[in-house]
């Protein structure tokens, strides 16, 4: 008999044990019982004996079938577990598609690329009809030597089913078509795309972490192709992440006409679960060349993978913000490392921390400071809000600018990043606002759906039909979302095609892609965007950018707001004048002497970044320090706050000197669904001793006893305070 | 008169000024009176004041109420329209 480890998805932090009467069976998933219920788990090791008293060592119901996952993938759910402090059961369950967490029979394989006459085949044919299909077939496979998915498909609409008779006969061998890697149609490169493919393709075999830090438009994205090309040339396959759902069909496009022969998966969360399981099994059988995918395809066994690519590294989508906080971008690097194979950031604007990794050496910088097509980077202008009469939030030289490509037909894109109609609802009588029942934030006002929508926890009501408090019915909307500015810009310019593209009406990949397709075919001549139209777009007849309430997040409280903004308003501007057309930027703010928006008129990455570094030495802020954060939520703050209280005795009572504890304080966003939220700040010097300290201290807490409706957890380097 | 619009519910508004001009008693005297007040009106009667000619001679009744909390200029609020034959009107 032996005793097997296995991780469960049950927030408790250990493996458990179960007998089983198997020699080996680690990273093989499994269906136990537990408590009165049964779970599939995934066997994370084996051993002889257990620590278990014999009598209370319950056994295994059954091994489920399918092959097991790799050492490789167990590692990697090992790690995540030690470094984010979180239950391997339930890394393992997020690291497995839904279909195959759940126990589910394993999808069908692939069906086979090609067939190969056998001799017993060949022999035979003769004594087929020599018109019949069947004898054709058998002919076709002997004279080429193979016969493929397509050559049957091209021959009859009864083809595949004489195929599988012939299989049945033992006449024809089902064989993996050997796929040709082949890149077409690569684009020439310029030469320091050229230089740092090379140093891409001369660090295949060993680790090595590249900043790939190109400007807007500078064929990023060609340089992972053929770096892609060189890993698949090895014999390798490559992961590339991508950060939104949204981006993946245009590069998956992109990708497969790059290489037509290769076998591509994609995988996210948008995907079909039968199809993700496929994808995921597909590349575990090394019959995957090249995996694309948003966060979660990183845990994606690959069992010869050769490069890792991570696209807009510095993507916010890439932090996991429930569950298991990780940081796909991390986890890659991690990866990369543990299989000996190099990473390449990609960005026009890298992180801080990977900014910082880059200076100091530990990653290998390679940048790009041409763009691609264009001549030159666009036009970055601030139009000084001060004095200006603004009509309907835009200012006469926007207005003027939008005007003139009009003219010309090119498109504009107004920038605003704020969904809905207005963000709040206000009755101007009795100053009553719309609030969120069960949130510290306002009800956000979406005029076309007729509703009231909390963008926190979801909730929605009809527009009032006048104020709950007073009763007049005359209440207004405040401030401004995509929705008023598009009514706006169509009423000012009644015979433009003006677009809107936020989540609202690009709310599923689909809707996206008609949006996209519009764009691109110039069926649009203003677009009205949030973020969704920062990232990774090409749309060749954009020239102009204006961005409108950025100064909303200039004077934010977290530390990181600064980065963010300054490396949102890049990309964003990054979209204008791509091709032959010259782009132009117009910011409007009411302090256009701020240095972050002097670094953006001067395309000033470094600089700008040097001094937000400077800025985070001085305060001992990441990446100077490293940081992890507990946080807890429960019905009343008081409760919330009493258990950070205790945590906070707790870590005084351990004594490690080299961790900074903090008071444990309400959250800038207090209550969210009805929940009131806390957080305690730890902070050291040093990743080991932080790591160190998180292992004792959360021992501690675990142990303890918690209210009811209490919950709390942890993130390691959180990516807002 | 301002234009026709629409609260987030749908409902019409109409802002406006009325003119008064009367001749009224005071101290036992007699006296010429003008007076422009802002108006607002809300559903159907903003549709029905949104259909009349500038100018047109009405006999309103409702209620005053402060601009907003931030305003205490009175502003009416009509409930009752009457128009009147322009005949009657003294301009």
């Amino acid at each position: 008999m032996t005793i097997l480890q296995v991780a469960l998805d049950v927030p408790v932090a250990r493996l458990f044990d179960y007998a089983a009467d198997v020699g080996d069976a680690v990273g093989k998933r499994v269906l136990v019982p537990f408590g009165r219920r049964e779970l599939v788990g995934v066997v994370m090791s084996c051993s002889p004996a257990s620590e278990v008293p014999a009598e209370q060592l319950r056994a295994v119901t059954r091994i489920l079938p399918g092959s097991a996952l790799p050492g490789e993938w167990l590692q990697l759910v090992g790690f995540c577990s030690r470094y984010y402090h979180h239950p391997a059961g339930e890394v393992a369950a997020l690291a497995l598609p839904p279909g195959l967490r759940r126990g589910e029979a394993l999808p069908r394989p692939a069906p086979p690329g090609a067939w190969i006459p056998t001799p017993a085949g060949i022999e035979a044919a003769p004594s087929l009809g020599a018109r019949s299909l069947e004898r054709r077939l058998m002919e076709g496979a002997r004279q080429a030597g193979t016969l493929d998915r397509p050559t049957v498909a091209a021959m009859s609409a009864r083809a595949r089913a004489a195929v599988r008779v012939l299989v049945e006969r033992g006449w024809l061998e089902p064989v993996e078509a050997v796929p040709d890697l082949a890149p077409v149609g690569a684009l020439p490169l310029h030469d320091a795309q050229a230089g740092a493919v090379s140093a891409i393709a001369a660090a295949l075999g060993r680790f090595d972490t590249f900043l790939l830090h190109g400007v807007t438009g500078s064929g990023k994205t060609e340089v992972y192709l053929h770096a892609i090309a060189a890993a698949l040339a090895r014999g390798g396959q490559a992961l590339m992440l991508v950060p939104e759902i949204a981006l993946t069909p245009q590069l998956e496009g992109r990708v497969a006409g790059r290489f037509p022969g290769a076998r591509l998966v994609s995988l996210h969360s948008g995907m079909g679960e039968a199809a993700r399981s496929r994808g995921f099994l597909q590349a575990k059988a090394g019959q995957a060349d090249i995996v694309l995918g948003t966060r979660l395809a990183v845990f994606t066994p690959l069992p010869r993978l050769a490069l890792v690519v991570v696209d807009e590294e510095h993507d916010a989508s890439f932090r996991q913000q429930d569950g298991m906080r990780y940081s796909a971008r991390d986890v890659a690097v991690l990866r990369a490392r543990q299989r000996g194979v190099p990473v390449v950031l990609g960005s026009a604007t890298p992180s801080l921390e990977s900014f910082h990794h880059a200076r100091s050496g530990r990653y290998r910088l390679l940048k790009l400071e041409q763009r691609a097509v264009a001549a030159s980077l666009p036009t970055v202008r601030c139009i000084d809000l001060r004095g200006a009469r603004l009509h309907e939030g835009l200012a006469p030289a926007l207005v003027e600018a939008i005007e003139a490509r009009l003219a010309r037909g090119e498109q504009s894109l107004v920038f605003l990043n704020r969904r809905g109609y207005a963000p709040v609802l206000a009755c101007p009588a009795c100053g009553w606002v719309s609030g969120c029942d069960h949130c510290s934030a306002n009800m956000v006002l979406h005029l076309a759906d007729r509703l009231l929508r909390c963008h926190h926890c979801g909730v929605q009501h009809p527009i009032p039909r006048a104020c709950p408090t007073c009763g007049n019915q005359d209440i207004q909307p405040f401030g401004r979302g995509t929705q008023r500015l598009e009514d706006a810009l169509q009423a000012l310019f009644p015979a433009a095609r003006v677009l809107r593209v936020d989540r609202d009406s690009a709310a599923t990949a689909q809707r996206w892609q008609v949006l996209c397709a519009r764009i691109h075919a110039g069926e649009a001549d203003i677009l009205v965007g949030t973020q969704m139209l920062a990232k990774g777009h090409d749309f060749p007849r954009l020239t102009l950018v204006g961005v409108l309430n950025a100064d909303a997040s200039l004077f934010a409280s977290d530390f990181r707001a600064g980065e963010r903004l300054f490396a949102q308003l890049m990309q964003v501007g990054g979209r204008s004048g791509r091709a032959e057309l010259p782009g132009e930027v117009l910011i409007q703010t009411s302090y256009p002497e701020h240095p972050l928006y002097q670094a953006l008129r001067q395309h000033d990455f470094d600089r700008y970044a040097g001094v937000l570094l400077e800025e985070r030495r001085n305060a001992g802020f990441p990446p100077f320090a490293f940081q992890a954060l507990l946080r807890a939520e429960a019905p009343q703050m008081a409760q919330a706050l009493a258990f950070l209280g205790e945590a906070l005795k707790v870590a005084g009572a351990l004594g490690h000197d080299a961790v900074t504890t903090y008071e444990a304080v309400p959250m800038r966003l207090a209550r969210v669904a009805g929940l009131e939220r806390a957080r305690l700040l730890v902070e050291a010097r040093r990743r080991p001793a932080l790591h160190a300290f998180l292992d004792a201290w959360l021992e501690r807490i675990r142990g303890q006893r918690v209210p009811r409706g209490l919950r709390w957890h942890v993130e390691v380097d959180p990516g807002e305070l | 008169m301002g234009v026709l619009r629409h609260t987030p519910a749908g409902i019409p508004v109409l802002q406006f000024r009325l003119n008064h001009r009367s001749r009224q008693t005071e101290a036992g005297l007699p006296r010429d009176v003008t007076v422009e007040v802002a108006g607002v009106a809300l559903g159907p009667q903003a549709r029905l004041l949104a259909g009349a000619a500038l100018g047109s001679s009405v006999r309103v009744g409702g209620f005053l109420a402060e601009r907003s909390a931030r305003s205490t200029q009175p502003v009416i609020h009509v409930n009752e329209i009457e128009f009147l034959e322009q005949d009657n009107v003294q301009r």
